[in-house]
């Protein structure tokens, strides 16, 4: 220790004489906050919880909210857009009814492919210059360009006769590129080298009176042939039977969120009363209530969940909402049972508790002031977990074809259909996964935080 | 440790007799016995099922027979397949489910042990980001969904190569192996890889380690020797529910990938309703997990000399 | 006591340590300086949260860092600096050249490891020995910590071992290197106050073996007055009086030494001795006073002292006190400094263990 150099005290007029003690009495600074207003705060300060939070409460106004504005019936279909895609062109032009092709083109005037007629989805008209040596021609299609020497695609059928350089597709048009060629053949029907291909743009098209009988023009409208019109609005695309995605996927939110909120908030709540329960009871009887607990946890979840299912005889393919929430409820309850006995056990045993006893506290006071608020973290948090697990296990069910069935749908549901056409349409199947994936992180990440704010052990660590 | 070998395996028999009893219960509280549902069969297979379970005998008996057959490991036969036996089902089956198992427990085993570790060291750098975005995706999405885009892009990556590099469905050969075990130990990976960090990460602030560190120890044997040792030991405790994920688990990915597996046939088996084999398959599933917890509690015990000792 | 020309073993200067939290900095120790010299016993004294385990941990280096930071000092260890680094000549002085002990044993031990070998490695790592060779002296030493049945219990995990067993586990583990200094933090605190005599003796004998230089955290005076030749008596991150066992119980140079002494239980059954709380609580280290840390609780507080951190003061050989009432300006100090005495107590070295001849 040496001496430090603080200025002489002797300079400062009455550096020495006493002062009161009540002057120099410390405070505390900092304000004391009430056990939920301390968690509060904390899962403020934690940025991912907040944001899964308002994530969820978009996700609930999305469910409740969300047919109020966008009133399109999820059971309609648009059988113009069948699996079409979010964003997908939606413009058509009004053609004149379908009349069969009747004169013989004239060739085009260079050598190659070429269209008769503007391509739309009505009919695609080909016509070619003639080539040497063939005796017919095949026509083919392709959804991606035709490499050199590379598959040609779908073989739509021959011209009939080398004299025959035009063909009319009207076989299943999608509107956007296609890739045709025309391939010569030699008298046998074999292949000869000789090929055109021609990139064509094929337009979606519509007859007038088609357009006014799915009330997409009025009488008055003074719309007639050539002109554009638009197809229906989806803005996330339609799936396999032309239903519109977003309407569907806010009906399939009310069924996963339904069945994702009220199946663990009556488990955990017959689990926080059978476990409070036998906490409070105590020995034998106790005892007997968890080996019971004990063995409902033991029972394989999903095969009993199916089994449950049949049992209320509910075949697949049929719809069962509630058995599933009943499901749930009988096989899972055991898990919250045991973790509130345990909080129950753990606190009857706290010296606070004990003092409260001392003090005269009577067990309505005890329960009420220190049993629940001690254990309302640990449930709450239980609570969040179990959403995301109940939402994942209807999906699985519903992807197995054990679940939610159709017309209903249901986040899995949709999944489920999405799979088959997942090659060609991904949006049918990656829209629902993705609602779904949000969905149980924010509830993950919200109970991770509430987990993090309501710890103690972690509030006397910092 | 043999005194609580034997009190667990008690315990696992009684636990096995109560779901084969919740199994049956089930199947009989529909209105009209499903074993003597309406549905269209052959009389032969009529025949067959009246023999085997006693359906004209009242309900108790029924159970008798049925407890009596499967105290014998007969599991029954099949409800809608003439002559097919639930045995030969699993017995050509399970092998193939078991095979998926096992490498994907291996996987998610190892890389959450791996990667919880990895997590811990790196904390807040770019290896626990990766890792944490990862386990993100293993835990939130569904593995259905997981199986369906890993075959899709499959389906890319052998479409851009122009050749197969794996097989997009299907069974036989390792090949065929690879992907859907990825795909069905991931959400069980992403899971231990969350327990591993936080148990790492509450190690690291532990007295012991603190111990090690006042002794001079070289960070690598603390990390070694003292940390890890510890923070597997949660891991190990919930390998138990982790094998029961997987096995259910491996349901969707057998039939997005198209593996002959009991999995598959148990959906099969439900989408057909036939009882038996529904029947079968959960007790036989049901015995299967409960010896494989009592399994992964022995192992625990083994790890841990509190448990092992006491 | 310490002949003035003794050159330490261990000289700390002038410590800090800062703690950054998401409430604001908090300045755990300010400015501690302190030596130690061979064979002898260093007491640090204080309340919880005065800093005294914090200033060991940093001479360990085991505070975390972040979210700690040291922000000054120096410690010489043999002449090398130990703040900044673990390494002396290539090698971890932590286990070698000073062991530690903890305060709670039943934590302080890896679970899944044999007490055996968990003493064994540090002499594989320090020495460079066998495991069998390394096995063997564990079980000695075991058996210097008097723990019976070495042989078996060494090959026993901690949970089979009862507290006071673990701490002299613990005890031998810090010593297996043989190391030039102990450091033991409140090693008596979580135990039965049976077991503290024990292994207070076990520590000093210890120390007689192989002449160690102890530095001993407590709260507890009864253990300073048994173990310590000098005491350094620490108060909101600093030492405000240094001095020897007998300097710190007969003639304290501050008034936070004699609240600590008041609020202490006594045997002296001639006074009517009751216990005094000291008032108030210590100072926030989120923002520590501009004058004396102490000035808010202390009954002769003056205005200088809320407004000056006080310097040392020397007051005697080897006694320092942070306080101004050592101010040659203070007027009727003399008066004060007396009245602050314990008037009961008429021996120096009353209250003394039985250990206190032998080392004298």
């Amino acid at each position: 220790m040496t001496m430090n150099s603080s200025p002489d005290p002797a300079l400062m007029p009455g550096a020495f004489a006493p002062i009161a003690r009540e002057q120099s009495v410390h405070r505390l600074s900092r304000p004391s906050l009430s056990y939920w207003q301390d968690a509060w705060f904390r899962l403020k300060a934690n940025r991912r919880a907040i944001l899964s939070l308002w994530i969820i409460i978009a996700m609930l106004l999305f469910t409740v909210l969300g047919p109020l504005f966008w009133r399109v019936d999820p059971a309609a279909q648009d059988l113009q857009q069948i699996s079409s895609p979010p964003g997908a062109n939606r413009s058509v032009v009004i053609v004149e009814p379908y009349r069969p092709w009747a004169e013989a083109p004239a060739a085009p005037s260079e050598p190659g492919l070429d269209v008769a007629a503007p391509p739309t989805t009505q009919q695609v008209r080909l016509v070619w210059t003639p080539m040497p040596g063939a005796a017919d021609y095949r026509v083919y299609r392709n959804i991606v360009p035709v490499k050199q020497g590379g598959a040609l695609g779908v073989p739509l059928g021959t011209s009939g006769s080398a004299d025959v350089t035009h063909y009319e597709d009207r076989m299943d048009l999608k509107p956007g590129v296609a890739f045709y060629s025309v391939l010569a053949l030699d008298a046998n029907g074999a292949a000869l080298p000789a090929v055109f291909t021609r990139r064509i743009e094929v337009a979606n098209a519509i007859t007038l009176a088609e357009a006014k009988a799915r009330a997409m023009v009025k009488a008055d409208d003074g719309l007639g042939v050539g002109d554009q019109i638009q197809y229906r609005l989806h803005p996330l695309g339609t799936d396999y039977l032309g239903r519109d995605m977003l309407a569907r996927l806010m009906q399939g939110a009310r069924v996963s969120l339904f069945i994702g909120i009220v199946a663990p908030t009556i488990f955990v709540l017959f689990g926080v009363l059978y476990g409070s329960m036998a906490g409070f009871l105590g020995g034998r009887i106790d005892q007997v209530m968890m080996r019971f607990a004990d063995f409902v946890i033991a029972l394989p979840f999903l095969l009993f969940m199916i089994l449950f299912k049949i049992a209320f005889g509910i075949g697949p393919g049929e719809s069962g909402i509630l058995p599933m929430i009943v499901a749930m409820v009988i096989l899972l309850w055991p898990a919250t049972a045991r973790l509130v006995r345990g909080q129950i056990l753990q606190v009857r045993e706290e010296a606070y508790v004990n003092a409260a006893r001392l003090l005269g506290a009577r067990t309505n006071y005890l329960v009420l002031r220190h049993m629940i608020p001690n254990t309302f973290g640990v449930i709450l948090v239980t609570l969040t977990f179990a959403i995301p697990s109940a939402i994942f296990t209807e999906a699985f069910l519903s992807f197995i074809g054990m679940g939610v069935a159709p017309p209903t749908a249901s986040w899995g549901s949709m999944s489920n259909d999405g799979i088959k056409s997942m090659l060609i349409s991904p949006h049918e199947l990656f829209l629902p996964a993705l609602m779904i994936s949000i969905t149980v992180l924010a509830f993950n990440l919200l109970g991770d935080g509430l987990r993090d704010a309501l710890d103690a052990k972690m509030r006397s660590r910092e | 440790m043999w005194r609580y070998t034997l009190t667990r395996l008690l315990q696992g028999i009684i636990t096995i007799w109560f779901i084969a009893t919740a199994t049956f219960l089930a199947m009989h509280a529909v209105p009209g016995n499903p074993l003597a549902g309406d549905k269209a069969m052959t009389a032969e297979i009529q025949a067959n099922l009246e023999a085997k379970y006693g359906l004209d005998k009242p309900v108790s008996q029924q159970y008798l027979i049925y407890m009596g057959n499967l105290m014998r490991g007969d599991l029954g036969i099949s409800y809608t397949q003439k002559n097919r036996e639930v045995n030969d089902i699993i017995r050509e089956h399970f092998p193939v489910s078991a095979t998926l198992g096992i490498i994907a427990i291996i996987f998610a085993a190892l890389g959450g042990v791996l990667f919880g570790a990895l997590t811990a060291l790196y904390r807040n750098k770019w290896p626990d980001t990766v890792i944490m975005l990862m386990v993100i995706v293993g835990i939130s999405v569904p593995s259905f969904v997981i199986a369906a885009f890993a075959q899709l892009a499959l389906v890319r990556i052998n479409g851009a190569l122009g050749f197969s590099l794996l097989p997009v469905a299907g069974w036989g050969t390792v090949a065929h192996m690879i992907v859907p075990s990825l795909v069905l130990g991931l959400g069980t990976m992403a899971y231990l890889t969350r327990l591993m960090r936080s148990s790492m990460l509450e190690i690291v602030n532990s007295d012991y380690i603190r111990t090690a560190n006042a002794k001079g120890l070289p960070a690598t044997r603390i990390f070694t020797h003292h940390q890890l040792r510890n923070a597997i030991l949660p891991v190990v405790t919930v390998l138990g529910p982790a094998i029961a994920a997987i096995t259910t688990g491996g349901f969707v990915v057998e039939l997005v990938f198209a593996i002959p597996g009991l999995g598959r046939y148990f959906v099969q088996a439900v989408q057909q309703l036939d009882y038996t084999v529904i029947m079968g398959t959960t007790v036989f599933f049901g015995a299967f997990l409960v010896l494989m917890v009592i399994a992964v509690d022995l192992l625990y015990g083994w790890i841990d000399p509190r448990v092992r000792l006491n | 006591m310490t002949g003035p020309h003794e050159k330490p073993l261990l000289d700390v200067n002038d410590l800090a340590v800062e703690f950054d939290t998401y409430g604001g900095t908090v300045k755990a120790v300010r400015g501690v300086s302190f030596s130690v010299e061979a064979g002898k016993t260093l007491a640090i004294v204080g309340e919880s949260g005065c800093g005294k385990s914090v200033t060991v941990q940093a001479l360990m280096g085991l505070v975390p860092m972040p979210p700690g930071r040291l922000t000054a000092g120096t410690a010489k260890l043999r002449g090398h600096d130990i703040l900044r680094t673990t390494q002396i000549d290539g090698r971890d002085f932590r286990g070698s050249e000073i062991g530690m002990i903890f305060q709670d044993p039943m934590t302080s031990l890896n679970p899944t490891m044999t007490i055996g070998r968990q003493i064994a490695e540090t002499l594989e790592v320090h020495l460079g020995w066998s495991r069998k060779q390394s096995f063997a002296r564990a079980i000695e030493l075991l058996e210097l910590a008097r723990i019976p049945e070495a042989e078996q219990r060494a090959r026993q995990y901690p949970f089979e071992f009862s507290g006071g067993m673990l701490q002299r586990a613990m005890i031998a583990m810090a010593i297996a290197c043989e190391p030039a200094i102990l450091i033991a933090d409140e090693p008596t605190t979580a135990l039965d106050v049976t077991i503290q005599a024990q292994l207070l003796d076990l520590m000093a004998d210890m120390q007689a073996r192989n002449g160690t230089a102890i530095i001993l955290i407590t709260h507890d005076l009864g253990v300073v007055a048994r173990m310590a030749d000098k005491v350094a008596v620490m108060y909101a991150g600093q030492v405000v009086e240094m001095g020897s066992v007998d300097d710190i119980f007969y003639r304290s140079a501050h008034p936070y030494t004699v609240g600590l002494r008041a609020a202490m239980p006594s045997n002296d059954s001639s006074a009517r001795h009751r216990l005094l709380p000291i008032e108030g609580s210590p100072p926030d280290l989120f923002a520590p006073p501009s004058g004396c840390a102490y000035a808010a609780r202390c009954p002769h507080a003056m205005r200088i002292c809320t407004e000056v951190e006080p310097p040392a003061f020397q007051t005697g050989p080897g006694h320092y006190g942070r306080c101004w009432l050592h101010h040659e300006g203070v007027a009727g100090a003399a008066e004060t400094l007396r009245g602050m005495q314990p008037a009961l107590r008429t021996e120096p070295g009353d209250a003394a263990g039985p250990n206190r001849e032998e080392k004298a």
